[in-house]
């Protein structure tokens, strides 16, 4: 380690000998070792080196049933420009980003407004908002597949008042995607709702007082004072939204597996899994991986550049 | 509109949109405690006379999965739940007191680490398990855990080992305590609320895993009670009183976890949005 540590101790400056080079050397590679070292060590093993061997993979057709695996150089990206299943799965996986970005979004900045006081009553409400956060996506997916499946409780609820033939929020391929936005977007609002609150809440009320005096009215006051200000929230909630929906997989192998027909709702995350433990095609697995870890890269880095470039300091 | 007609307003609003949210939610804690055949009947109605008959088959059913699944979970969320914390918090304070390159190069490999997806790892990740012998095991799922979930915790005690001042550290130094003494001694009980942080968010994230337990346990050595819930689903087609019991114990942990620590959350959550 080539790196200036702070210092910690007040050594007395040491003779030029060799013995007291390696003595005071000696404190700051124990303390890598001590400190750095253990930590590192499990985050190569099992995230890097997979993360790396994964890209080496992909240039294989390394299959699990197969004894031999050849380089193929490109072949498997190549195949990926061809492959309309993964297409559909990435196009898919677009459709859900953006209405798991946008949707909770909106309505999670409404209800932080509306709750944006204080008090019992706004803290038990955002609590209520909270919980889904807390359960597992598998438990939320079993939770709307009842609701929401062909004879489900919400289509019962719909014949009670009377719709003759209400859709197949599930089975109709058409719908199904959306309802998957729709059910994660459920999950998400509360994060939202949190996390605007609090940024609502860090807003001195005399900023909002001086608009009012300069005539502002209370759009003028939200577009002027508001939303500048909370330009932190809206970064934190966007690039949070953004990674969940293009990781989407607990969603979709829980409510649709995939379906109805096919790949009508497959993500890339599914279609890895699918391809990788169900079709064996590790290899190709890998090239899909690939591409959706550049992908996530690059929005998430992207998104954090131009969110924190609008971000005002006080 | 007049401001007295919106200081009424406001709160009903709110209250009426929360208990649309919570209607879901609400069908399954009702039907936990009613007879299927209710359940059918009158999903929406209030459970009276209540019974636990759909727990109770859930804790009794022969095939143990509940409690298989409760006794992994535990585990090894709280093995990974505690290795992360202390490497973490030993990783991020040694990173935010060690300037240069390679603690910044460091950094970033970690903090890039942030957001990788399980699925883009999972299948290389179960090779290198393979590997080692760990697949199917609860060490290996707590190592991979462990590895993924060390980003997170470095993100977080190192932005609060900014807070405590190194004059401290310094003085405990010349009091003559070593490295290890002085962070474990002084600077790790001052970074309470990141270790509280860090142990609620990775309890509750580790706890409600799906992809990871799923394919490094395998459908032979058992399963988390997430996953309990995913495998009960099959054998439930109709039978919606004891999953709905099944997905309730599953997440009580986690909820009386939440209800517990309300504040801790929020706090942790919200640290970002209200920077400046």
């Amino acid at each position: 380690m080539a790196a200036r540590s702070t210092p910690l101790r007040h050594a007395p400056p040491a003779g030029p000998g060799p013995a007291a080079r390696r003595a005071r050397r000696w404190p700051k590679v124990s303390r890598a070792l001590l400190f750095a070292a253990p930590g590192l060590v499990i985050y190569t093993a099992f995230v890097l080196v997979p993360l790396i061997t994964n890209v080496a993979n992909s240039f294989t057709d390394l299959n699990t049933f197969r004894p031999s695996t050849h380089w193929v150089g490109l072949a498997n990206y190549r195949a990926l420009l061809d492959d309309a299943d993964f297409h559909q799965a990435l196009h898919n996986t677009v459709v859900l980003t953006l209405i798991v970005t946008i949707l909770p979004n909106v309505a999670g900045l409404g209800i932080a407004m509306l709750l944006d006081r204080s008090g019992w009553f706004t803290n038990a409400l955002r609590s209520v908002f909270f919980v889904p956060t807390v359960l597992s996506a598998v438990v939320v997916s079993v939770v709307w597949q009842k609701i929401l499946t062909d004879d489900g409780l919400f289509n019962r609820a719909l014949h009670a008042v009377g719709v003759g033939s209400p859709p197949g929020w599930l089975s109709d391929p058409d719908l199904a995607l959306y309802s998957i936005a729709f059910i994660m977007s459920w999950q998400v609002l509360g994060f939202c709702v949190v996390v605007y609150l609090a940024g609502l809440q860090s807003i001195p009320a005399e900023l909002h007082e001086s608009a009012v005096i300069d005539g502002a009215g209370a759009l003028a006051s939200f577009r002027h004072v508001t939303w500048p200000l909370l330009a932190p929230a809206v970064t934190i909630n966007t690039v949070m939204l953004m990674i969940t929906g293009f990781k989407a997989y607990d969603y979709i192998q829980v409510i649709t597996n995939g379906g109805p027909g096919s790949g009508t709702t497959s993500t890339i995350a599914f279609s890895i899994v699918q391809t990788a433990f169900t079709g064996n095609h590790v290899g190709y697995a890998a090239a899909m991986a690939t591409v959706m870890f550049v992908g996530i890269a690059l929005l998430s880095a992207g998104a954090l550049t131009v969110l924190q470039r609008r971000e005002v300091t006080l | 509109m007049s401001s007295s007609t919106a200081s009424w307003l406001r709160p009903l609003v709110s209250l009426f949109l929360a208990a649309c949210f919570f209607l879901p939610l609400y069908l399954v804690l009702v039907n936990v405690f009613k007879p299927s055949q209710d359940i059918v009947a009158h999903p929406a109605a209030l459970p009276v006379p209540a019974t636990t008959a759909n727990l109770q088959a859930v804790l009794d059913r022969p095939d143990r999965l509940f409690w298989y699944g409760l006794v992994n979970s535990v585990e090894i969320t709280a093995f990974s739940v505690t290795i992360v914390v202390v490497l973490s918090a030993m990783l991020g304070h040694y990173l935010a007191r060690t300037a240069g390159l390679a603690a910044k190069v460091t950094l970033l490999i970690l903090l890039s680490g942030l957001t990788i997806p399980s699925a883009v790892i999972i299948s290389s990740l179960t090779r290198v398990l393979d590997s080692f012998g760990l697949m199917g095991t609860i060490p290996g799922i707590v190592l991979a855990d462990v590895g993924y979930y060390l980003p997170f915790g470095v993100f977080v005690f190192m932005g609060f080992v900014k807070t405590v001042p190194v004059e401290m550290e310094q003085a405990a130094a010349i009091d003559g305590a070593g490295y290890f003494r002085t962070f474990w001694q002084i600077v790790f009980p001052l970074m309470r609320p990141a270790t509280a942080s860090v142990f609620i968010f990775l309890g509750v994230w580790i706890w409600n895993d799906f992809l990871n337990p799923l394919i490094i346990l395998g459908p032979d050595t058992g399963t988390t009670v997430t996953v309990g819930v995913y495998r009960a689903i099959g054998e439930h087609q109709t039978d919606f009183g004891a999953l709905f019991a099944f997905m309730f114990l599953a997440s009580l942990p986690v909820l009386v976890l939440f209800l517990l620590f309300q504040k801790s959350f929020v706090k942790g959550l919200t640290s970002g949005a209200t920077k400046g």
